[in-house]
């Protein structure tokens, strides 16, 4: 055992108490020939894989929960690999982050467009295993939306070629089975790695707009307000370059903000559009840079006393509940302090899209939370509060992004995975799918 | 068992590691991480093994191999800098290296070396005392004549005092600075002295080892030398030797300055610079992050009109004791640097000895703005 070992299970979600003797042994490939490899010890050893990008979610996949396990980490497979000529397309490695994609394209007008708060150490290959969307995903959409095709490698070791309407593999056996069952990017995205591990992705570019945008803040007078203006901008379909709210803040780390509020960017040709829905600031190019900068680090503050932890990422709020937004956020509060937990923030992507477990679309609000803990608070506390969430989210219908829903009981994705894992097997991440999963969840918790 | 005093640091501290919320944004610009590629050797998983060290911890072998972690660190402070979650990594860097050679004084023996010349003859490199004003002054006593009268004891007093620090004055490589230095002194007419052998190491390597107790005898001294020679501002070409003499010894009355601050607050406007090669300018770490002097030295280069290419504000691999704990990976740091800013078919500008050792060492060319600013202000004396 050595600190690579324990180290790997360093990651953003509150699961990070992990069992670090079950991990068998810890990989970096640098290549999918390396990728290729790592696996096939794995196998001989008869462990499970998990596979690994930056980290920086919130659900614990990349943990491996309790199994005996290799961990496969993509954070040297970062490359980009090629450009294609009319620059419509990138091939990467799944350890790349969009900064560093963004910083080969820097010299073309090409852009990628996901563009999550992590896009400085979030890879590529890990915001497709949890389908990210960013500030920009009203317009540009999520992961999948802009992912072409993805390499992934089986558990016998086997590169499939999964696009958006079918796969290609050079066992013929394999590719008519996997098309019979109609696997395309739809279930690679959001898989949380239980599908293979990704080796390249070919990512959508698209250009950096040429319109004249500007920028405004709606302050609205309360958390209803702002799920309505989010509501109309939906229905008049504006097309909203960037757009983040701030529906809360708690006063050690609100600064100048005075939640809530909406900051959006836009064409200038619908500015009228937007102020025939709401009042308007507009803002100067250096207001918005601050507020952007505010917004992109509010994830990351931490209140004065106890610690900062995320509950339960992405409640995802549309149709009805925008216009309900304050009382649906009331009752979270309300349920958060019952079990003595203080909100610190409330923020995120507002108008945004994500699809559910069954692949269906929804468009509206993306909240992000985060919680201040106390010390006294006990893993099987943090962890009830956590389910207690996931069953008051159902009740109220809000539903978050596919991210969480392994232990949110998302059936129609899970269904979905399994049916699949019975053709192009298992071996990845499978303590999602245990019985035990929430059990094995709940120990790993400080 | 622990003083309740101690019982509060403790927790102090740990708190401060537990605040890390595991984001990672600290991972990519650690120059270490850059190095190694391995999650261990970045900011985010030392202080991820802090958070379960009590899993560690039980494991002798671990805790070994931790305690050597934390002296596989350039302690540049990017991670500070970048960190949205108020962890002061560098504190945590500073304590735990303190707490790790207390733990376990036998594995860090290769340090024992440098603290036993710092206890006895108060320099890093385990040289006579005396021989502080010996090297350079000999070296640079024909150009300025009048150079050993400004040393003290027998310059008693100035309105300005130079600390020269440790590796300016043993090196033979820092010569050039030295006497640019004080040939841009000369020129301006500054009332200035050099402590010579009563100036004792600033404190910084024992400050780095988390030995308090030592750097407080060394600063002791020189703080009492330095306020008979009745100085109203104290200046160092040194950023390590800044920090300290910045943060660590509360002088009243006496203001502390980079010597880019000095000269660039004395000098309006300078004589341009006959620029004839390609200049990049390399911050160094301490000097741009622990000491905020980002302004003085572009503004310098500014007024010389002198042309360059702003680098990355990474660290060249020479700070933290990096040189003497691991010195493969501080080339290897500088190397990759070096590759990915082409910086071989440049001169790389700076502001640091360290810096500068670094860069000569990986057969780089380097100059300190001082050496250009010299040759401006001879250029306009004529």
């Amino acid at each position: 055992m050595r600190l690579r070992d324990v180290v790997a299970g360093a990651n953003a979600s509150m699961y990070y108490r992990t069992d670090f003797r079950r991990i068998k042994a810890v990989y970096y490939p640098q290549t999918e020939r390396d990728a290729v490899e790592a696996i096939a010890k794995a196998r001989e050893m008869g462990y499970d894989v998990t596979p690994k990008g930056a980290g920086s979610g919130l659900s614990g996949a990349c943990t491996g929960g309790n199994r005996d396990r290799v961990i496969i980490t993509t954070l040297r497979m970062n490359r980009v690999l090629s450009i294609s000529p009319d620059h419509t397309y990138a091939d990467v490695q799944p350890g790349a982050t969009p900064d560093e994609i963004n910083a080969v394209l820097a010299p073309s007008t090409m852009r990628f467009h996901v563009t999550p708060s992590s896009r400085d150490v979030a890879t590529v290959g890990g915001m497709l295993s949890t389908d990210s969307g960013g500030n920009d995903a009203w317009l540009h959409g999520t992961m999948r939306d802009n992912t072409l095709r993805a390499k992934i490698l089986t558990y016998d070791g086997k590169q499939i070629e999964v696009g958006r309407e079918g796969v290609r593999c050079e066992d013929t056996s394999l590719e008519d089975d996997l098309n019979r069952k109609a696997l395309t990017l739809n279930d690679i995205a959001d898989a949380h790695g239980l599908l293979g591990f990704v080796t390249e992705l070919r990512l959508a570019l698209k250009p950096i707009g040429d319109e004249t945008v500007m920028a405004g803040l709606v302050e609205c007078t309360d958390i209803s307000e702002l799920g309505s203006v989010v509501q109309d901008i939906i229905s008049a379909k504006i097309p909203v370059t960037y757009g983040e709210t701030v529906i809360y803040a708690h006063p050690d780390i609100r600064g100048s903000l005075n939640p809530p509020l909406l900051v959006l960017e836009f064409p200038e040709a619908h500015l009228r559009d937007l102020q025939s829905i709401t009042r308007l600031r507009m803002l100067t190019r250096e207001e918005l840079a601050e507020l952007k900068d505010i917004r992109l680090k509010l994830a990351k503050r931490t209140p004065k006393r106890g610690l900062q932890i995320s509950l339960f990422e992405d409640y995802g709020f549309y149709g009805h509940n925008l216009s309900r937004l304050q009382e649906r956020v009331e009752r979270i509060d309300s349920y958060l302090r019952e079990h003595s937990f203080e909100p610190l923030a409330k923020y995120g992507h507002a108008p945004t899209k994500w699809y559910m477990g069954d692949n269906t679309q929804a468009n509206g609000i993306i909240m992000h939370s985060n919680e201040i803990k106390q010390p006294r608070q006990s893993s099987s506390d943090v962890f009830e509060t956590a389910m207690g969430l996931v069953r008051l989210c159902e009740e109220l219908g809000v539903t978050p992004k596919p991210e969480h829903k392994w232990i949110y009981s998302d059936y129609a994705k899970l269904a979905r995975i399994r049916e699949l894992r019975e053709v192009i097997g298992g071996g990845f991440n499978s303590f999602i799918l245990d019985p035990d999963c929430g059990a094995v969840l709940s120990t790993m918790i400080q | 068992m622990l003083t309740t005093t101690k019982r509060a640091q403790k927790k102090r501290s740990e708190m401060t590691f537990e605040k890390c919320v595991r984001c990672g944004s600290c991972m990519k610009i650690c120059p270490i991480f850059d190095a190694m590629g391995e999650e261990q050797y970045s900011p985010r998983g030392k202080l991820y093994l802090l958070q379960v060290m009590d899993k560690v911890e039980s494991d002798p072998e671990l805790a070994k191999e931790f305690r050597r972690l934390l002296f596989q660190c350039a302690m540049c402070g990017r991670c500070t800098d970048v960190c949205s979650s108020d962890v002061d990594l560098l504190r945590i860097w500073h304590e735990q290296r303190a707490r790790a050679i207390k733990d376990a004084p036998q594995e860090f023996a290769y340090l024992g070396a440098l603290e036993k010349s710092l206890e006895n003859v108060k320099n890093i490199y385990g040289l006579s005392p005396e021989d502080r004003a010996v090297y350079w002054l000999d070296e640079l006593e024909q150009e300025i004549p009048n150079l050993r009268k400004r040393v003290f004891p027998e310059a008693k007093t100035a309105d300005v005092v130079v600390f020269l620090g440790c590796l300016m004055s043993f090196r033979a490589s820092q010569v050039d600075v030295l006497r640019a230095l004080f040939k841009s002194l000369e020129i301006l007419k500054v009332d200035y002295l050099v402590l010579g052998a009563e100036e004792f190491c600033c404190g910084h390597p024992l400050d780095l080892m988390g030995d308090e107790a030592g750097a407080k005898k060394l600063r002791t001294h020189n703080k009492r030398v330095i306020k008979q020679t009745g100085a109203k501002q104290l200046i160092t070409c040194c950023p390590g030797c800044l920090s300290q003499l910045q943060n660590n010894y509360n002088f009243t009355g006496i203001e502390v300055l980079h010597h880019t601050q000095f000269f660039d607050r004395l000098l309006q406007s300078i004589e341009p610079y006959k620029q004839t090669e390609e200049f990049t300018y390399h911050d160094p770490c301490e000097l741009h992050r622990i000491c905020n002097v980002k302004t003085e030295p572009r503004s310098l280069l500014k007024k010389m009109g002198v042309q360059f290419r702003e680098l990355e504000l990474s660290c060249c691999g020479g700070g933290g004791l990096l040189r003497m704990t691991d010195p493969n990976l501080s080339d290897k740091i500088q190397q990759l640097r070096a590759a990915r800013e082409k910086l071989s078919s440049t001169t790389v500008i700076t502001a640091c000895p360290a810096c500068r050792e670094q860069l000569l060492g990986n057969n780089l060319k380097t100059k300190d703005i001082i050496e250009l600013l010299v040759t401006c202000l001879s250029e306009a004396k004529g």
